[in-house]
């Protein structure tokens, strides 16, 4: 991976998104973006500089189109403006019966983690497994 | 009713010939249809339900046999028609909204039946004759006695029918409650989990090597901390607001200054506000300020989480409590008006429920478990006052604000007492 591909970390809790940063470039030597901002990930996603997505599904903050819009809808809308395969992680505080297959189905995601995510070797583990071609 | 009527009567074979029989019989049992009905009565108020049954006593009882004769000069009448049964039906309605039960009456006119058919004997000494017309009135006593346990039928199911309507309406509450709980507890799962996330991740962080030195590892436990405080609010809250709405918190009213309340809970927030620059004054000092009927501690909440809010979504400028004493009638009014971001019109309302935060600013992070506005307006409300949101002065910032009734006796003497006396429900 060169330095300019990055993996992009959405997470309305600060200490959540700090945690994910850390977590990826000590226990992985990823570099990060991490914005809730769409306007500002979109360029970077279409650019191709961003080779995989953790994405919060609850999003406090983020908006599209002058419209609030959750982890599952900025999963879709980033797959349609990556140049090519965007594997995407959904982490998710959502953890309730049901809540994994109804997430993956809705949002095309490729993997699903249930807060609380706390070992960063997992974590990479499951970023790397992610980034392999399919 | 008129195809029911067809088939009885086809079935118990009740034709024209009886129809004409029964007419002839009429004027000659005229004279036993009072001593038909005392043989009824002599039997009926001895069924269980009695007591419920007869409540008029010797008036109900002389109206009732009166309408029994007539009942009795009914089977006379020769036409036993849709008409005829649906009179006959009223009987049985009547009776299941007494409370009389079927086989009661079924036994009673057992003996009726009886008495009719013995007094054919004394009125119609030949036999002949007398069989003739014993068989016919055999015939119509059935098709009453078929009418009778027909319309207790119809009187049941129609009872069945409302229970059954409000087993829905009761299953359709609980569901629906079940489907509230669920849903609270996933949004409890969800917000225990992220403070866990920091918790736990920066945690083994550390502990796995991935901190680079002494001083990240303080900064990452500060994290940790501040996530176990977050945590540690989050449970408290809970446990709030699952007590107030088991109805389990109770309130101790007393007569209380809200001078004290004001002067002990400013303080908590001054240094916090201070420190963002922001400044915090206090109204309400140089006003003589009633007594108010509230529980103290509960008071105390309520005012610093709308203090705590105001500092949280304030940057510059200030934070100004004020009061209104009987503004409205019978209330005073604690106001604390900030400079902040402002809530949009449409979240004014949708903050007061659980998990619901505003969505102006970047401020949320950790801060908030978002339950305390839901905690404040149920205490607020079990105290008999209100609470609410609007914009501040010239459409900038916040104004919060909430209610509490003025003590009786102060209130008098402040001009209204009435409000809060009509304010139902508080407990002492």
């Amino acid at each position: 991976m060169t330095n300019s591909e990055r993996i992009l970390i959405v997470e309305d809790n600060k200490l959540v998104a700090k945690f994910f940063r850390m977590a990826l470039e000590r226990a992985g030597g990823f570099s990060c973006l991490v914005t809730e901002d769409v306007r500002k990930m979109l360029p970077e996603v279409e650019a191709g500089r961003i080779v995989c997505a953790v994405l919060d599904v609850s999003l406090h903050d983020t908006e599209w189109e002058g419209q609030p819009i959750d982890g599952v809808e900025l999963a879709q809308l980033l797959k349609k403006h990556a140049p090519r395969r965007l594997p995407i992680l959904m982490a998710t505080a959502h953890a309730m019966a049901g809540d994994r297959e109804r997430l993956l189905a809705a949002s095309g995601a490729d993997e699903y983690l249930e807060k609380p995510v706390y070992d960063a070797d997992l974590l990479v583990e499951k970023v790397q497994r992610l980034l392999k071609p399919a | 009713m008129e195809n029911f009527i067809q088939e009885m009567k086809r079935y118990l074979g009740l034709g024209a010939e009886d129809c004409e029989l029964l007419r002839n019989l009429g004027p000659h049992m005229e004279r036993y249809l009072p001593e038909m009905s005392e043989r009824f009565y002599a039997q009926i108020p001895h069924h269980p339900n009695a007591f419920r049954v007869f409540t008029g006593g010797e008036a109900q009882i002389a109206r009732l046999k009166r309408t029994l004769q007539a009942w009795g000069r009914g089977l006379f009448a020769g036409v036993y028609d849709g008409a005829y049964a649906e009179e006959r039906f009223q009987i049985g309605f009547r009776h299941v909204r007494l409370g009389l039960e079927q086989k009661y009456v079924i036994s009673a006119m057992g003996i009726v039946r009886a008495f009719l058919i013995d007094s054919l004997l004394t009125e119609f000494p030949s036999s002949h004759e007398r069989l003739r017309y014993a068989r016919s009135l055999g015939r119509i006593l059935d098709l009453d006695l078929n009418l009778i346990c027909e319309s207790y039928f119809h009187a049941t199911m129609d009872n069945l029918r409302v229970v059954n309507q409000q087993l829905e309406q009761a299953t359709i509450g609980l569901l629906e409650a079940g489907r509230v709980k669920d849903e609270f507890l996933a949004q409890v799962s969800h917000e225990l989990r992220t403070p866990l996330n920091s918790i736990l991740g920066f945690t083994k962080l550390i502990l796995d090597g991935h901190s680079r030195n002494a001083e990240e590892d303080r900064e990452l436990l500060r994290d940790v901390y501040s996530s176990g405080q977050h945590l540690l609010s989050l449970v408290n809250d809970l446990l709030d607001i699952a007590r107030l709405e088991a109805g389990k918190i109770t309130l101790h009213l007393e007569d209380i200054n809200p001078r004290h309340v004001l002067d002990s809970t400013l303080p908590l927030v001054a240094v916090q506000a201070a420190e963002k620059g922001v400044q915090l004054r206090d109204e309400t000092l140089e006003m003589n300020l009633p007594h108010v009927r509230a529980d103290e501690v509960r008071f105390r909440q309520v005012l610093l989480n709308l203090l705590s809010n105001a500092v949280k979504f304030t940057t510059r400028g200030s934070i100004i409590v004020r009061a209104h004493a009987s503004k409205p009638q019978g209330f005073l009014r604690i106001e604390v008006e900030d400079t902040g971001i402002g809530i949009q019109l449409a979240e004014r309302e949708l903050v007061f429920q659980k998990f619901v935060q505003g969505s102006g600013g970047k401020s949320r992070s950790s801060e908030g478990t978002g339950l305390g506005l839901a905690i404040a307006r149920r205490l607020v409300e079990m105290m008999g006052g209100e609470i609410g949101l609007e914009s501040g002065a010239g459409g900038e910032g916040t104004r919060a604000w909430f209610t509490l009734p003025l003590s009786a006796g102060l209130s008098n003497s402040a001009g209204g007492q009435s409000r809060q006396e009509a304010k139902a429900g508080i407990e002492e």
